[in-house]
């Protein structure tokens, strides 16, 4: 799992161009959207992409996006139940 | 001055001219079917396609062989029904486009890395696909000569043509000017809409509470405007007058409209005041009404707050006739209102069935109907949200005089350090030019200017030519949606507004060396208006390797601009 954690970290700053950041400044549970890294809408869209390239995961609805991107954590904890690759 | 509509030309999925369009609507049958002519491995999502193929268009539009995007095909066919229509010539084409010649672009691309097809290239640009509609502008009753405009705002362009066209008669820099947009489908933009997850697979319900998103549509639509003195004096047939219109930028996100639509608000309002009218005197909104969940909540939020204790009156929006016509859908939902009001009656919203809290209840059956007074919205990217109010009354408009401009204190090329989050998703060119031109307000002691205006000829290509490799490389499979967002032309021009906390006007021109030339016009008149007092006018292009290595196939290449200008009004 920390593994996964750490991996996720690497793969969402690439994903979203944040530069300046390495996966240490990533807090496992910290909210994604809205404070902490402060992203949005096609923030959103790119984490939806970033599954389904990396871990074969399809989200057809980008509504149910909202419960697994609040923290890398439960992104990491949906990826661990699901992923197909 | 009063602005009348002396002629309308719209070709869409509902009909290739103004008669087979009416009738559609009247018999509330819907052009949205499954994909015949855009050839995209995505066949799930049906599109309102122009029933004609490229070759139909050039047989009945009498062109040869000559190389021309469908969006100048659409384009040509639509002026042509309007200009005929109102039976003269026009000075100046003013027409709204983002996709251009990108339709060309994407089917030879290919081609270009073995030195063929180079005849195209330079189509690629939005402000060609214009002068090509105006080449062809041949009719018996003259011959378009002069000036054209390329406003490219995405989504609303169609709409700030025709403001253009309005402000320009006002301020005696046209006589006579045709006005709207044109946009064909191409597989760029309908897959950049798929990757945001926004189209629906079924046809659209705008307003519904089980909307689902919408479906991409194409055409164009026009309006010949004119001084209501100079149609009277040549005994022409008046089917309308434009008596207020309004551009603001919701200045929330790049893609989302606000929860509360302040933009969208600001411009519906705008309209309304300078016609002089209240909420309660509108008889009709034709709603910008995409189907996405977004706008439709985000809209009805300020059309209720426009209301205020009025009554709301018919809304409908026509999408789900003719799918999202995206720049075009300013000139051809404007062309529907002239119908509308010259028809009397009230087009359907199709396929509603479910009101929801938030959700304005639009109109679902076709009502026959005086309508006097009609709004006419058209919201882009960036949050560029624009609104049109038509009127079968004449409306007194102040005229003025243009005068001379200078930008204050000269061109800014250095550029300060800007902070934001989303600043990451852009170039290193577009990043340059947010740094300058917060400089230049800096510099000119300007927090918000009323107005900013791009100027650009290529528009954001590192982007978009991202978009269309990776689109051609994987098939349509593997496309991010990050690129799409940052290839329309008004991007920088729409980030500054969210940067500078801007609602004020926004615009982004795109015609080759003449893009900065139309951008300082129209601040120009509206200074002259006096509906702004200050603007910050940005000029853009961008070098990107390989689209530099197809321009120099005709002998061309791109280079890095990014200037800003600040301009008072001068008292």
């Amino acid at each position: 799992m920390e593994q996964l954690i750490e991996q996720l970290k690497s793969q969402i700053i690439e994903a979203l161009n944040f530069e300046d950041l390495t996966p240490a400044d990533i807090e496992t549970d910290a909210p994604l959207f809205g404070e902490g890294l402060g992203l949005d809408s096609i923030d959103a869209l790119e984490l939806i992409m970033l599954m389904d390239r990396e871990y074969g995961i399809k989200l057809a609805d980008p509504k149910q996006g909202k419960q697994i991107f609040r923290s890398v954590r439960t992104m990491a904890e949906y990826i661990q139940e699901h992923r197909t690759k | 001055m009063r602005i009348a509509i002396t002629g309308i030309g719209i070709v869409s999925a509902i009909g290739n001219n103004c008669a087979e369009t009416l009738q559609s609507l009247l018999e509330q049958r819907s052009g949205i079917g499954p994909m015949r002519y855009l050839h995209s491995v995505h066949t799930e999502y049906p599109v309102g396609e122009v029933q004609l193929s490229n070759d139909e268009l050039r047989q009945r539009l009498n062109l040869g062989d000559e190389p021309l995007p469908r969006t100048s095909l659409l384009g040509i066919m639509a002026a042509r029904e309007a200009i005929a229509m109102a039976q003269a010539p026009c000075d100046t084409l003013i027409s709204g486009t983002t996709v251009g010649g990108m339709d060309l672009t994407e089917q030879h691309w290919q081609d270009y890395k073995q030195g063929k097809s180079v005849a195209t290239i330079p189509l690629h640009e939005a402000g060609a696909s214009t002068r090509a509609i105006m080449r062809h502008l041949h009719s018996p009753l003259g011959e378009l000569e002069g000036s054209c405009y390329t406003p490219s705002t995405a989504c609303s362009s169609a709409l700030n043509a025709i403001m253009l066209g309005c402000d320009m008669l006002r301020t005696g820099q046209a006589k006579r000017a045709i006005v709207g947009g044109a946009e064909s489908l191409s597989r760029f933009h309908f897959n950049g809409f798929r990757t945001l997850m926004i189209m629906d697979q079924q046809p659209c319900r705008p307003f519904d509470a089980n909307r689902n998103g919408l479906n991409l549509g194409e055409g164009a639509g026009y309006l010949v405007i004119e001084s209501e003195n100079d149609a009277l004096a040549r005994g022409a047939k008046i089917l309308g007058y434009i008596g207020g219109y309004a551009n603001a930028c919701d200045a929330f996100h790049q893609t989302a409209s606000s929860p509360e639509g302040e933009g969208a608000y600001l411009a519906m309002k705008g309209a309304l005041d300078m016609a002089g009218l209240l909420p309660s005197d509108i008889d009709y909104i034709n709603a910008h009404g995409t189907a996405t969940p977004n706008n439709d909540v985000s809209e009805s939020a300020s059309v209720t707050r426009l209301l205020g204790v009025c009554k709301l009156p018919a809304v409908s929006s026509t999408k789900a006739f003719t799918g999202h016509t995206t720049s075009a859908s300013g000139g051809i939902e404007a062309a529907i209102c002239v119908l509308a009001m010259n028809n009397s009656f009230i087009p359907a919203n199709l396929h509603w069935t479910q009101s929801a809290e938030g959700l304005i209840t639009p109109v679902t059956q076709t009502l026959h109907q005086p309508v006097h007074h009609i709004l006419c919205n058209a919201f882009g990217f960036g949050g560029n949200d624009s609104s049109l109010l038509l009127s079968d009354h004449p409306i007194d408009l102040t005229e003025a005089t243009l005068s001379s401009l200078s930008p204050l204190r000269g061109k800014s090329e250095g550029g300060c350090e800007v902070s934001a989050a989303y600043l990451r998703r852009l170039s290193p060119q577009m990043r340059q030019l947010v740094g300058v031109a917060k400089q230049a307000l800096q510099d000119a002691g300007i927090e918000r200017p009323d107005a900013i205006v791009c100027a650009t000829r290529w528009g954001c290509m590192q982007q978009s030519i991202r978009f269309l490799q990776d689109m051609i490389a994987t098939n349509e499979q593997e496309l991010k949606p990050t690129p799409f967002i940052q290839s329309t032309h008004n991007t920088i021009a729409s980030l500054m507004a969210i940067l500078t906390h801007n609602h004020g006007y926004n615009a982004t021109y795109s015609q080759g060396k003449q893009s900065l030339a139309c951008a300082l016009m129209d601040i120009r008149c509206q200074m002259a208006l006096g509906r702004i007092r200050s603007a910050l006018v940005l000029e853009f292009d961008e070098q990107v390797e390989t689209w530099d290595e197809v321009l120099s196939l005709i002998g061309e290449q791109t280079c890095n601009i990014a200037r800003a200008h600040v301009y008072i009004k001068n008292e």
